[in-house]
């Protein structure tokens, strides 16, 4: 369970006060697949790198499975970090490593008793030939796969993904959706998506919180279409996209 | 024509173990270099990226500290830096003057500060995601060093190497000041001071080749490293 507790968030620079978060208490379930939307600007990234640390709450507090965040000391965050893993918008591969050496780059950091290895994280994603090449050598929907047997190798309890899908078009975006939600699926971990693509989260999560101006808007029940979107005819989606309001 | 170059290889002949003698000079110099940009100027670039100002171990005091001392060692005439260590060479090492080792203590120096600066800037290169990936992953400062840092900069700290490198050498022509040879003192001495022109020359185009190919290999390197 993942749990804000009246978290504000405030940034000081040298001329400028900025009140990224404030005031939000929300609670995530363990194993749920949860959205965060909103605009640019909204403040959901912040939100989301509190749950593994990257950004420290000005006030109130952040509870991961019974621990705060606030007074842990640091080989305790370490092993939070160690049992998170994070998907970026621009995947952050490292471009002097292949492929393989990507995926395994988790394990050379921490000591995971359970893990996957390198060949079943690629072959979940889809990408067991591509394990030599080097990123640039792929295309971007390839470098986020890449980017997500990385995360997954660790077999993590909690999956963050800031805009995992922004920086890559229509079709590639849904395959992306379709690889998160088998690994949703198939590795039993809760899923935290950051994205300002409504249609993501839709396909993807049970429930999605609306951040504005750094406030928690509303939280909202998902309501899931059965039907896969990606087996579907384009015109029948363009049909419910366009012909809804 | 023949006669001259005959001339010529008879004369560069004549000097030949005494030229060879001073490229060994130099070799000394550039080996306690770049021993020294590499064991010491590494570590020092890395420090001052990493106490920088948003970066993992930000330090002003110390930041500023460091940054302050390679600016100044990097500002100093490098004559007067040669000068004004003489007494401290003496102390540790006996004798200041007469011999490649006690003229490689400024080179040392130098090397330090002016391959810290280009680690610096190498590591200011990389995207600052990289980082963040680093920190999400709970990587401690170390494994983000060995493991990030220096795997997305390898090429262009190789480039780096290969600049500070061709400085070294020509800071190292100056060395004859305190007697400590080299190729450069060579040129100066046989050359300049004694007008066997041609022999200058010679030492001269040694020099540029010795560049040359540090340049050409450094390059080749860099390349091979660079997968981005
Ligand atoms: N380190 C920071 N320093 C100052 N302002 C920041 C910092 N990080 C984020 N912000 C500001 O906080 C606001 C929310 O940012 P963010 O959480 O990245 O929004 P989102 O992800 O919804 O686009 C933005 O206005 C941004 O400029
Ligand atoms: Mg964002």
């Amino acid at each position: 369970m993942i749990e804000f507790d009246s978290v504000t968030k405030i940034f000081q620079e040298k001329d400028r006060v900025f009140t990224a978060l404030s005031d939000i208490s929300l609670s995530i379930s363990k194993g749920e697949a949860f959205g965060i939307a909103g605009k640019s600007g909204a403040g959901k990234s912040t939100l989301l790198r509190m749950i593994n640390a990257l950004e420290e709450p000005t006030s109130g507090t952040v509870t991961i499975e019974d621990t705060t965040l606030n007074n842990v000391n640091k080989i305790h965050l370490r092993s939070l970090k160690k049992r998170t893993g994070m998907v970026f918008q621009q995947f952050n591969l490292l471009y002097n490593k292949t492929v393989a050496e990507n995926v395994h780059l988790p394990l050379e950091l921490h000591n995971h008793p359970t893990h996957l290895t390198v060949e079943e994280a690629l072959h979940f994603v889809g990408l067991k030939d591509k394990k030599d090449q080097y990123p640039s050598q792929l295309s971007g929907g390839q470098k986020q796969r890449v980017g997500i047997a990385r995360a997954l190798i660790t077999r993590p309890d909690i999956l963050l993904c800031d805009e995992p899908t922004s920086a890559l078009d229509q079709n590639t975006t849904e395959e992306i959706v379709q690889v998160l939600k088998k690994a949703h699926k198939a590795f039993d971990m809760t899923i935290v998506v950051v994205t300002h693509d409504l249609l993501v989260i839709k396909a993807l999560c049970q429930r999605a919180a609306v951040l504005e101006n750094g406030e928690l808007e509303t939280i909202i029940d998902v309501s899931q279409s059965n039907k896969q979107t990606a087996d579907r005819p384009y015109y029948e989606r363009a049909i419910e996209v366009l012909g809804s309001d | 024509m023949i006669e001259t170059i005959n001339l010529y290889f008879e004369h560069v002949l004549e000097y030949l173990p005494r030229m060879l003698e001073s490229l060994g000079e130099t070799g000394i110099m550039l080996f306690f270099a770049i021993l020294a940009a590499i064991l010491l100027g590494i570590p020092v670039g890395t420090l001052l990226f990493l106490t920088s100002s948003g970066n993992p171990m930000e330090h002003h005091l110390l930041n500023r500290l460091v940054n302050t001392l390679v600016n100044i060692i990097r500002s100093f005439p490098f004559l007067l830096l040669v000068v004004a260590m003489q007494p401290f060479i003496r102390q540790i090492y006996g004798r200041a003057t007469g011999d490649p080792i006690a003229a490689s203590f400024p080179m040392i120096v130098i090397a330090i500060a002016l391959y810290a600066r280009f680690v610096e800037q190498s590591l200011n290169d990389i995207p600052k995601a990289i980082i963040e990936t680093a920190q999400s992953m709970g990587a401690t400062t170390w494994q983000l060093v060995w493991k990030f840092l220096y795997v997305e900069a390898r090429s262009s700290l190789v480039i780096g190497f290969t600049t500070a490198v061709i400085s070294f050498v020509s800071y190292s022509t100056i060395m004859g000041v305190v007697g400590g040879g080299g190729i450069g003192d060579f040129a100066i001495r046989y050359g300049y001071q004694r007008y066997e022109t041609d022999i200058m020359y010679t030492a001269i185009v040694l020099i540029i080749l010795l560049v040359g190919l540090f340049q050409w290999l450094g390059l080749k390197v860099a390349k091979i490293l660079d997968k981005r």
